[in-house]
């Protein structure tokens, strides 16, 4: 009996047109999320992908999932001059970059180099990927990190529900970069990208190619970064 | 001796524990020929105002009042008394002298301080007897007995003191037998005696406790200092055996240091909690904070974190929290809210570094910092010291700024040794594609880790752009970083 009420309750009535549907709360139009996005969007400093993304640029209190084929593909240099561009834009206190369990040592020059604020970087060396779960998920959650970067093997889609809930809350900007193997996993990541590899022997310099696998208000697809 | 009276008491030298033990050894017989001073005359000049307390119920453990120590209870009254003057001195073993000249001003009237004072006492719901004299031993004689004075005039003492038995001035059980047996029962008659016999008899002590309590000598006080640390035990009812009960059990302890660092406006930057289990050795759990803090949503942040990696070997019977040495708090840190409990106030970069800190490890969490020198592995470092204040950014920044950067590309992720790739031979060969380079790098050859090396920037065949180098001596490749 609760079943059928709950049905009915659902249905719309049966006089109501197509303007009657779209004025409906419940039901949400791509359209208009990808016009107006709530959230302010971090330019990506590539105007190709920009103009993929819903906004125009990185979403900021949420989730990015990265999944790379390999080490080196530039998965890091996507982000890079967003985070200098927040970092700069901030006046009264500067933000805090939290960069979690990265495969290698950061390279401090490198970074000065692109104009990070390396007085507001910091890096964190949990010794399990539980530890660095919670390490990411207090640092999203605290807000005082503009973004924080974190890098697994693998987790489960608790964890990363979790994370996207502390990100909306802290308003900061998640970024977990995984391996391409987990391409086929639900996850609950607003945007998710895949940078793979190029097909060898194709070109003089090849490129590696980045993927929207999973576009919040945009349309999913290969995004050519060479372009102008 | 009006310049003593001026000494004000909390500077003033050593004061006796009791009337006494004052600087004149009461302990020795006194011999007849020992000099005994003339009777200065009472000063006309109102000097100070005691108010004497009394609690007679006060139970006193026996270890401390063998060791002459005030007890522990006697320490907390003082901190209420020392809401209405500075200068509060302890009378053991259950009385304390407050100087209340200097809060007249603020209370307006003796009578309204008086008034507060009983209030407090009353609200503690505590049994006191108390009086008002201008000399110590004169308020705390009149609050002995329960002889409730309140005497302004100095000259006025020795008539006001008149009435009161012998016995309210706790002098040993030798002395008051041999005022029994010459028939002395108040002060008054006593202080109707000859000094010099008087000497002879009880000794000079007494005859300058008497000074002291008719106003013709000052006695100068030690104030009370309230403890520079805090230092709390807490037994259990029952064993407890999992770390989250214990976080728990934890809280009401944590609160009252937090509240004694504020009535201290002081912070800690170490704690260490002690764990005693029913044998065995306690477990000792030390936190270290990054930042001085008094708040207790912070301390307890901590605590938790650190608690929650804490093996116990042991059910847990009994804790005891010790402070580290407090240090003053600066004012910007002070959180009006702070007693709302743990859901107010934003979180800073101090809790949050000191929350990672507690469940990794100090050294898991750092940050980096460049060097200028051309070796690519000597020109960083990391560092542990953040600069967690918001007013320490520009200084950072600059430094920053001033290091002059190479226009060279450097990459992301820097290996800590570099790689040997597998053959020897030219990158070329393998189908890598050359990007930069090639960029000659020699130095260092001053402190023995000298380099020599060109590198290059190669994209390789996945797309993958990475940092290799020629060795020059040997000619040998490898690979030192990635662009990520």
């Amino acid at each position: 009996m609760a079943c059928f009420g709950a049905a009915k309750m659902w249905m719309p009535r049966e006089s109501s047109s197509l303007a009657d549907l779209l004025a409906d709360a419940r039901v949400w139009k791509l359209k208009d999320a990808s016009a107006a996005p709530s959230r302010p969007v971090w330019s990506t400093g590539n105007s190709a992908l920009d103009a993929r993304l819903p906004g125009g640029g990185w979403p900021t209190a949420s989730l990015v999932e990265v999944l790379i084929g390999a080490t080196g593909l530039g998965e890091v240099q996507l982000f890079l001059p967003a985070l200098v561009e927040c970092q700069r834009k901030a006046d009264v206190e500067i933000p805090w970059l939290v960069w979690i369990a990265p495969p290698y040592e950061p390279y401090a020059p490198a970074l000065a180099q692109q104009g990070i604020d390396l007085a507001r970087l910091l890096v964190v060396q949990p010794a399990t990927a539980t530890e660095a779960l919670w390490a990411a998920e207090q640092a999203l959650g605290s807000g005082v990190c503009a973004a924080v970067l974190l890098w697994l093997k693998g987790t489960d889609d608790r964890w990363l529900r979790r994370l996207k809930l502390a990100a909306e809350a802290g308003r900061a900007l998640g970024v977990l970069f995984r391996p391409e193997r987990h391409r086929f996993e639900s996850s609950p990541a607003s945007l998710r990208l895949a940078l793979t590899s190029a097909q060898s022997g194709a070109q003089t310099a090849p490129q590696p190619r980045l993927e929207l696998l999973k576009v919040q208000g945009g349309r999913p697809g290969f995004v050519d970064l060479a372009a102008p | 001796m009006f310049a003593v009276a001026e000494v004000p008491p909390a500077l003033a030298a050593a004061a006796a524990p009791t009337p006494a033990a004052a600087p004149v050894p009461a302990a020795a017989p006194v011999p007849a020929a020992a000099p005994v001073p003339a009777a200065a005359p009472v000063p006309t000049r109102r000097t100070r105002l005691w108010y004497a307390v009394v609690f007679p119920h006060l139970l006193v453990p026996p270890s401390t009042a063998a060791a002459g120590a005030p007890p522990p209870g006697l320490e907390v009254l003082c901190l209420h008394a020392q809401s209405f003057t500075s200068c509060v001195s302890i009378e053991p073993p259950n009385a304390l002298l407050l100087e209340v000249k200097g809060s007249l001003r603020l209370f307006e009237s003796l009578e309204h301080l008086h008034g507060l004072l009983d209030a407090r006492w009353q609200s503690l719901g505590i049994t006191t007897h108390s009086a008002i004299a201008p000399s110590t031993l004169a308020a705390l004689w009149c609050a002995r007995v329960g002889f409730s004075a309140c005497i302004h005039e100095p000259t006025l003492l020795a008539s006001r003191l008149a009435s009161l038995p012998v016995a309210c001035t706790v002098w040993d059980a030798e002395r008051l037998r041999s005022l029994r047996s010459m028939g002395i029962t108040r002060l008054g008659e006593l202080l109707r005696l000859p000094r010099a016999g008087l000497a002879r008899r009880l000794g000079v002590a007494a005859v300058r406790d008497l000074d002291i309590a008719t106003g013709r000598e000052a006695e100068p006080r030690r104030a009370f200092v309230a403890r520079q640390r805090f230092r709390e035990r807490m037994d259990f009812e029952a064993e407890i055996e999992n770390v989250a009960y214990l976080e728990r059990a934890c809280e009401p302890v944590l609160g009252r240091c937090a509240r004694f660092l504020r009535e201290r406006q002081a912070g800690v930057q170490a704690l260490q909690l002690r764990l005693r289990h029913r044998d065995g050795p306690a477990t000792l759990v030390r936190l270290g904070l990054a930042g001085i803090t008094g708040e207790q949503r912070r301390l307890a942040d901590v605590l938790g974190e650190r608690l929650a990696r804490v093996e116990l070997p042991a059910p847990v019977r009994a804790l005891e929290l010790v402070s580290g040495r407090l240090q003053p708090l600066s004012a910007a840190s002070l959180d009006v809210f702070g007693a709302c409990g743990r859901g107010a106030g934003p979180d800073t970069a101090q809790r949050l570094v000191e929350r990672l800190r507690a469940r990794l490890g100090e050294s898991a969490v750092y940050g980096v910092a460049a060097i200028p020198d051309h070796r690519p592995e000597a020109a960083w470092r990391r560092v542990q010291e953040l600069l967690l204040d918001p007013d320490g950014a520009p200084l950072a920044n600059a430094a920053a700024a001033a290091v002059p950067w190479d226009p060279m590309p450097r990459p992301l992720w820097l290996f800590d040794m570099p790689v040997l790739l597998a053959d020897a031979k030219s990158p070329q060969r393998q189908g890598w594609v050359l990007e930069h380079g090639p960029e000659r790098i020699e130095s260092g050859w001053w402190d023995g880790k000298g380099v020599a090396r060109d590198y290059y920037c190669v994209r390789e065949g996945h797309g993958g752009k990475l940092w290799i180098f020629q060795e020059r001596r040997t000619k040998s490749w490898y690979l030192h970083g990635v662009f990520a």
